[in-house]
């Protein structure tokens, strides 16, 4: 094994690059449970594409076969409806996990510099999840299904000029169809392999600047160990408790996650009472509803989805790390988060009666809270310095400073050594 | 202040809930539990092939199935005749004879344990809703102005013990379309105490594995 | 792995519960794969088309039906008394069979109807078949008699059900 090793090793940097990347890599002894989240995400992918092919293996993308053809598999095909219970669940799984992962970087600051290009990788990880998810929910060909796409699809209507041609051209019809669903699925095989190439980007920027901590602020080279075994494992038994509670829905609630309408085939003559997406879209859904314009509504709700690229300048607190050592933006952090669930809930919701007045406020909070970011960061600093800050913040507010001030230097130098 | 917030969420959650409990008011489901036990299975196996047959198709179970839920090898033979053991449980009436006396094709009952909220409690309380609205004219409480007739005649009994007979009835076919929706729903439950039994010794091991291999951070 | 120090009070132990819980998250691994694996296998609906029901009623002497058996042509003869008799003995081709080893009842011949040389389905002829691809000449048990087919017609598994049914193919789990 080790001769085998060694003759790839001088043809191919091996061995280097795992002991580089993975064994001796440094990480700081200090992360806590909330950074097994990328891992798992990483293991939820692999378990989507797995059974995803699998599931390709039996299923019909036809209109006229496609529900038949997911009764096969969960009736005729040998653990078909293991397989299938487990793709569906595992859609779930995914966002849970990458929302907890976002809010972990909300929370601890880790989307600042020199982290933008990983949390802007993150921002394009997350549309190419929703945009997989959304075409995978139409597969089914339940009634929510065909209606949430019909209704999905619609938005794209409001695009001014080209608005109609793009919905038909993106339908491949003039409705949610046989065309649409077969193209959808083509593309819902191949995304998942896009995000691959986006994870691997995501890693290498990673693998340039670090992981942060709880604490926020750059911990010395002591303070950090080797990855492997410390986090191998510590990723291990985060993984087996993830699966553990995957598994409980899996085999004991399986269709928890599953809207009874969908198991009733598609009918386009017959729009079923509620069209409800998956819970995971459901707060940008709510924001779509509450503005009164249709497309005041689908601006409105592409803004809250992107408006989490803007987080490295929206904060502007010179206070490193997250909600640590700021008290304020911890407040604010939680009023999102509750926001969130808020807005959530109205999106389940049909919009009538006090929904409707509450869902324009939790979307004017929720836009608010990112508004206020840029003056409320400042503001906090201001406080924060005049009540002391600890020693190692200010530490590390003074390198960062030095930092910036011998790079200014050494540019002013080469002007000069240039004149 | 971390504590403070962290109990303010949780409160607000519980509130939340409380809430959205109260606010529908719709006709309530029957309190009623549905088993999975072969004999009722069986029962409701052939209520429905003698009485739902009639109207509703069923086209994703075969009779070959029914040896599933205790049916033996004569007993199929004997239900199909003829036809083979892989033809599907299709309703006995024309898709045109039907529309013309009750305006739609009745919907197939495979999956309909699953296509409702709460699917078992809906169709037992579908089944055990109808009453005579007026003279031989008969309607349902839980889903008004209903099309499908009062095929067990429950509008129409004279005392409790035909109620009763009616009721169990009823439980016995949503049992078996109950298994019908989710046939594998068995297995999958065994499976899933092995899984979940097996990730949870492994998750333990992997912990004390953990502490151990952290436990050298402190020896340096 | 990193070669680690092994800890002062209890070496052994600490080897084996990380060998241990290697063994058993390996054991995991391998029977997750059964599943995927197990789902590539035929599944119940096609596994019961493995047998065809096929009825002998209405067949009269000297008449051949074909049914369908896995996709293939299934010859059904119910032979008249001097058919039977004519093929005593092994026959006259080049794989020399007995006819009664190749009928469970003298009075149904049940074979697969492809030719054994390039899979064409012969004809039906008085005293045969005949292959219209190459011209291999079958007798009425089936037996390659002349022609370039190799062996004699295949006959399948089959199980007769009372008087008037047969089961052809092998029941799978």
């Amino acid at each position: 094994m080790k001769k085998m090793i060694g003759w790839i090793d001088r043809r191919f940097p091996l061995t280097s690059f795992v002991k580089h990347e993975l064994t001796e890599y440094p990480t700081p002894r200090n992360l806590s449970y909330w950074w097994n989240f990328g891992s798992l995400a990483g293991v939820v992918l692999v378990i989507q594409i797995i059974t995803g092919i699998f599931l390709a293996m039996h299923y019909k993308a036809d209109a006229a076969m496609a529900f038949d053809s997911v009764e096969h598999i969960m009736r005729d095909v040998n653990y078909g409806w293991l397989i299938r219970y487990m793709h569906s669940t595992g859609a779930t799984a995914f966002f849970a996990v990458i929302f907890i992962h976002m809010a972990r970087t909300l929370y601890y600051g880790s989307y600042r510099a020199p982290r933008e290009l990983m949390w802007w990788t993150g921002q394009v990880l997350l549309l190419l999840l929703m945009a997989t998810a959304f075409m995978g929910y139409l597969l089914p060909w339940g009634q929510m299904s065909y209606w949430g796409a019909q209704v999905i699809t619609n938005l794209f209507g409001t695009v001014p000029f080209l608005g109609d041609e793009l919905v038909v051209w993106l339908r491949g019809d003039f409705v949610v169809g046989d065309a649409t669903l077969t193209r959808f699925f083509a593309l819902h095989y191949l995304v998942p392999f896009i995000i691959v190439g986006a994870v691997l980007v995501h890693l290498v920027a990673l693998h340039s600047v670090k992981s942060s901590n709880p604490s926020g602020i750059n911990l010395a080279d002591k303070d950090n160990i080797p990855f492997h075994p410390y986090f191998t494992v510590k990723d291990l038994f985060g993984l087996c408790v993830f699966l553990a509670i995957y598994s409980y829905f899996v085999f004991y609630n399986p269709n928890l996650f599953i809207e009874a309408d969908n198991y009733i085939p598609a009918d386009p003559m017959k729009t079923p009472l509620h069209i409800v997406p998956e819970w995971y879209f459901l707060p940008f859904y709510a924001i779509l509803r509450a503005v009164p314009d249709l497309l005041g509504g689908v601006i409105a709700m592409g803004i809250s989805v992107m408006i989490f690229a803007a987080m490295p300048y929206l904060d502007r607190s010179k206070i490193p790390g997250g909600a640590r050592y700021r008290p304020f933006y911890r407040v604010m952090f939680y009023v999102f988060v509750i926001d969130i669930i808020i807005l959530g809930y109205v999106g389940a919701k049909p919009p009538e009666g006090a929904l409707v007045p509450l869902g324009q406020v939790a979307t004017l909070l929720y836009f608010g809270l990112f508004a206020l970011l840029p003056f409320g960061s400042k503001l906090e600093e201001k406080w924060l310095r005049k009540r002391g800050l600890p020693e190692e913040v200010e530490a590390m507010i003074q390198s960062e400073e030095k930092q910036k001030e011998d790079r200014r230097q050494r540019k002013a130098d080469r002007r000069n050594a240039r004149r | 202040m971390i504590v403070e917030m962290k109990t303010l969420f949780v409160a607000f959650f519980f509130i939340l809930s409380g809430v959205v409990n109260a606010a529908t008011g719709e006709y309530p489901l029957a309190d009623v539990d549905i088993g999975q036990d072969e004999e009722s299975l069986k029962r409701g196996a052939m209520i429905y092939y003698n009485l739902c047959r009639m109207c509703h198709n069923m086209k994703y179970i075969r009779y070959q199935h029914l040896a599933e839920i205790g049916f033996d090898e004569k007993e199929i033979n004997d239900l199909r005749g003829d036809k083979l053991a892989s033809t599907k449980f299709m309703s006995t009436a024309s898709d045109e004879n039907i529309t013309e006396l009750y305006g739609m094709v009745p919907p197939d009952l495979s999956v309909m344990a699953k296509a409702r909220k709460k699917g078992p409690q809906y169709i037992y309380t579908l089944l055990t809703s109808y009453y005579e609205k007026s003279e031989n004219i008969y309607d349902n409480r839980f889903f008004p102005n209903i099309k499908m007739p009062d095929i067990f005649g429950y509008s129409v009994t004279m005392n409790d013990a035909e109620k009763l007979a009616i009721e169990n009835q009823a439980k016995d076919v949503t049992a078996y379309l109950l298994w019908a929706s989710d046939p594998r729903a068995q297995e999958r439950k065994t499976l899933g105490v092995y899984v979940i039994g097996y990730l949870f010794v492994l998750s333990l091991m992997f912990y004390f594995v953990m502490k151990r291999v952290w436990s050298r951070l402190d020896t340096h | 792995m990193a070669e680690d120090k092994k800890s002062p009070e209890n070496p052994d132990r600490r080897d084996f519960l990380t060998t241990a819980t290697g063994v058993m998250a390996g054991a995991g691994v391998t029977a997750a794969c059964w599943p995927f694996v197990s789902s590539m296998n035929p599944s119940s609906d096609v596994l019961s088309k493995a047998t065809t029901e096929a009825s002998l009623k209405g067949i009269r002497a000297g008449e051949v039906k074909t049914v369908e058996w896995q996709g293939k042509p299934v010859f059904i003869l119910h032979r008249e008394e001097k058919q039977i008799a004519s093929m005593e003995g092994d026959g006259e081709g080049k794989d020399p069979q007995k006819d009664s080893s190749r009928v469970k009842n003298p009075d149904w011949l049940v074979v697969v109807g492809i030719c054994t040389h390039l899979g064409c389905v012969p004809s039906r002829k008085k005293d045969g078949w005949f292959c219209p691809c190459h011209g291999s000449v079958y007798d009425n048990s089936g037996r390659i008699l002349k022609g370039p087919a190799p062996t004699n017609l295949v006959v399948p598994e089959y199980e007769f059900v009372g008087s008037d049914k047969i089961i052809i193919g092998k029941k799978q789990a």
